[in-house]
């Protein structure tokens, strides 16, 4: 018996053994998206008419319980809502699942019944998206699938257009860490949009990390670095950003024990991988680059010197458990000066030693992530006063650019900490 | 008269001899289960020690920061005090037993009191560990939670939110054990009474405005919170 006939129902099975085979899979995954699902739909079903007329194609939804009336939605839009004259051209049969999914809540389940639909029906490319995104058109979806269907990618992530003030906890934490350990510059290591080849999916789909922490909490994180940790062919595709619908928002130290326990999570998983590559390598980047945002922030003048020093002395205890003697005096010594200057080097040995910590259990590892969360918050913002003080844009992708190199230069340190502390 | 005397001399040496004869076996039974003991305890005190090594008692010991607490009293790690305080308790076991073999009316019951009293020691000390640990697990997630929303003396909080975990579960160990029951419980109440009283009266008098200003910031409509102005993903 298959491991995943447990997490599939009898009733899908059914559904996917009258599909037979498809050449394309588009996945979304939903919980209470009805605002935006339609539109997500609309654009699939155009998706395929215009760019996969001659393929065998599956939109599946596989949800999770909405209250909302989401899967109604994605089952009631029929082919003609999409593009009319287009749908009339379309030459095989647009396949449509949608189907709630069994085990643990949350999008990795989703997902993993995403894969595991998508090795069944022996799907050469799968494209999974964002039903929370506002303004997905034919093209874009296109512009995932395309490379995964036709230029044998294995996987295929957005690349937007950044300003270097906007997802300071990407620029500054995930994003040149991931560029330091696996080697290869992937711009948006947390995007919840991606395409991938039947190979890659039937790949993760096999992986017993989908019930691990790892998996659970960060489920496109962990695709990512998969990804980059395997033999697979990974590239980029430039996209505009799209707007999502507002959800409650969680607070800082929350985001970053999902995000940063993942991404230490991946790490660990990935161990014998990453330790053994050094330096980094652009990733193949297709198609134009939309145009730059605007930054996100006005110039202001914010001073953390403050928090930083009532940081240190609270957190202290804490601290004392996982940096470096040396690293808590730079901290104190940086604290003092005014307006913070929290220098590059100082924050990845910061960053470093807490996933070094984080891997020898130095303690309750939401509690080590919590106490990263003061320091992060005084590094973004001594690092958005600087940028303040830049003359230009391509100023602070340089700035951007020294801290992926000062994280890729320090990676041995972290190296023999890890491997140290097994 | 003389007679007289030497017979009750006699009989006195006979009883004494007599006595001694019956004794000296004891004696020898006692130190035979003495020494038995020892190496009984002996032979505990490593297969303890073996079987925590084999469960990482030490890596949990430090993951729980049991191990810190211990390096603080000076005391040796968890596995090697786990096993030592069995091999005290095996060894005192039989000693007591040794001197109960002796059959001392004065010291009759010592080793079923001491039967009695193990059990509430072992419940004790697990009071007093768990105490100590749930009180370490509580000052640390509430110094945390405190930091990261900027509550003003953050340390102050957690610090005395441990101190009255462990008082309270040293209290209970205390009671447990028996040890001045009265005195602990009534010492107890009045500090504990004393210090949430004092505790009302400063926070109700002397810092109303900071509790209005506290329940304010809880109740009506949250301002931003630290770092909301950025973008973070």
């Amino acid at each position: 018996m298959d491991a995943r006939d447990s997490f599939l129902s009898d009733a899908l099975l059914r559904e996917l053994m009258a599909v037979g085979q498809v050449d394309v899979l588009v996945g979304v995954p939903t919980l209470d998206n009805a605002a935006t699902v339609g539109g997500v739909v609309r654009a699939v079903q155009g998706a395929f008419a215009r760019h996969f007329p001659r393929q065998r194609t599956l939109l599946f939804n596989s949800d999770g319980g909405s209250s909302d009336g989401t899967p109604e939605i994605v089952r009631s839009l029929g082919p003609a809502d999409a593009d009319t004259v287009l749908a009339s051209h379309v030459l095989r049969t647009m396949h449509r699942i949608s189907v709630p999914y069994h085990g643990l809540p949350g999008r990795a389940t989703a997902l993993r019944v995403v894969f595991a639909a998508a090795d069944l029906l022996q799907a050469r490319a799968v494209a999974v998206l964002d039903p929370d995104a506002q303004g997905v058109t034919p093209e874009r979806i296109a512009a995932l699938l395309t490379p995964a269907a036709r230029e044998r990618l294995d996987l295929i992530v957005p690349v937007y257009p950044r300003a270097p003030d906007d997802g300071l906890l990407v620029s500054q934490l995930v994003r040149p860490f991931v560029r330091a350990a696996y080697g290869y510059r992937l711009s948006e290591p947390l995007a919840v949009e991606f395409a991938c080849s039947g190979k890659f999916a039937a790949h993760c789909g096999g992986l017993d990390a989908w019930d691990a922490d790892v998996a659970r909490d960060g489920v496109d994180l962990w695709l990512k670095t998969t990804g980059l940790a395997g033999d697979f062919r990974v590239a980029e595709v430039n996209l505009k950003r799209l707007e999502t619908t507002t959800r409650s928002r969680p607070a800082v130290p929350d985001i970053l024990a999902q995000v940063v326990g993942t991404l230490f999570g991946c790490l660990e998983a990935h161990a014998d991988t990453w330790r053994g590559r050094a330096g980094s390598e652009r990733l193949p980047t297709l198609g134009d680059a939309p145009a730059a945002t605007p930054s996100a922030h006005a110039p202001e003048g914010r001073d953390a010197s403050d928090a930083l020093r009532r940081a240190l002395r609270d957190l202290d205890p804490l601290l004392a458990k996982v940096l470096e003697p040396a690293t808590r005096a730079a901290l104190h010594q940086a604290a003092a000066t005014q307006p913070l200057r929290f220098e590059d080097g100082l924050w990845v040995a910061t960053v470093y030693e807490f996933a070094a910590g984080w891997h020898r259990r130095a303690m309750r590892r939401d509690h080590l992530i919590r106490a990263l969360a003061p320091l992060y918050l005084c590094r973004a913002a001594a690092f958005l006063n600087e940028l303040a003080s830049l003359s230009s844009p391509a100023a602070g992708a340089s700035r951007l650019e020294t801290l992926g190199l000062e994280y890729e230069r320090a990676k041995a340190g972290l190296v023999e900490r890890w491997t140290h502390s097994e | 008269m003389t007679q007289q005397i030497i017979d009750a001399l006699r009989q006195a040496w006979t009883t004494f001899l007599g006595d001694v004869a019956a004794f000296v076996p004891r004696v020898a039974a006692a130190l035979s289960i003495v020494v038995a003991g020892w190496l009984i305890a002996a032979a505990a005190r490593a297969a303890v020690r073996r079987v925590l090594g084999w469960v990482h008692v030490n890596r949990l010991a430090e993951r729980s920061e049991l191990a810190e607490m211990l390096r603080t009293a000076q005391l040796p790690s968890a596995e090697i005090l786990a096993s030592r305080v069995v091999f005290w308790l095996v060894w005192i076991g039989f000693l007591l037993a040794g001197v109960d073999a002796l059959q001392f009316r004065s010291l009759e019951g010592i080793v079923v009191g001491f039967v009695q009293f193990v059990p509430r020691l072992f419940v004790a000390v697990a009071i007093v560990l768990v105490g100590v640990l749930v009180a370490n697990f509580a000052w640390r997630a509430t110094l945390l939670a405190a930091v990261n929303a900027r509550l003003p003396s953050a340390r102050l909080l957690a610090a005395g939110l441990r101190f009255v975990i462990v008082t309270t579960s040293v209290a209970i160990a205390l009671e447990q054990i028996r040890v001045a029951t009265a005195v602990v419980l009534t010492a107890f109440a009045i500090a504990f009474g004393a210090v949430m009283l004092g505790l009302a009266i400063a926070f109700g008098l002397g810092g109303r405005d900071v509790a209005k200003r506290l329940l304010e910031q809880q109740f009506t409509t949250r301002g931003p919170r630290d770092g909301d102005d950025m973008t973070h993903l």
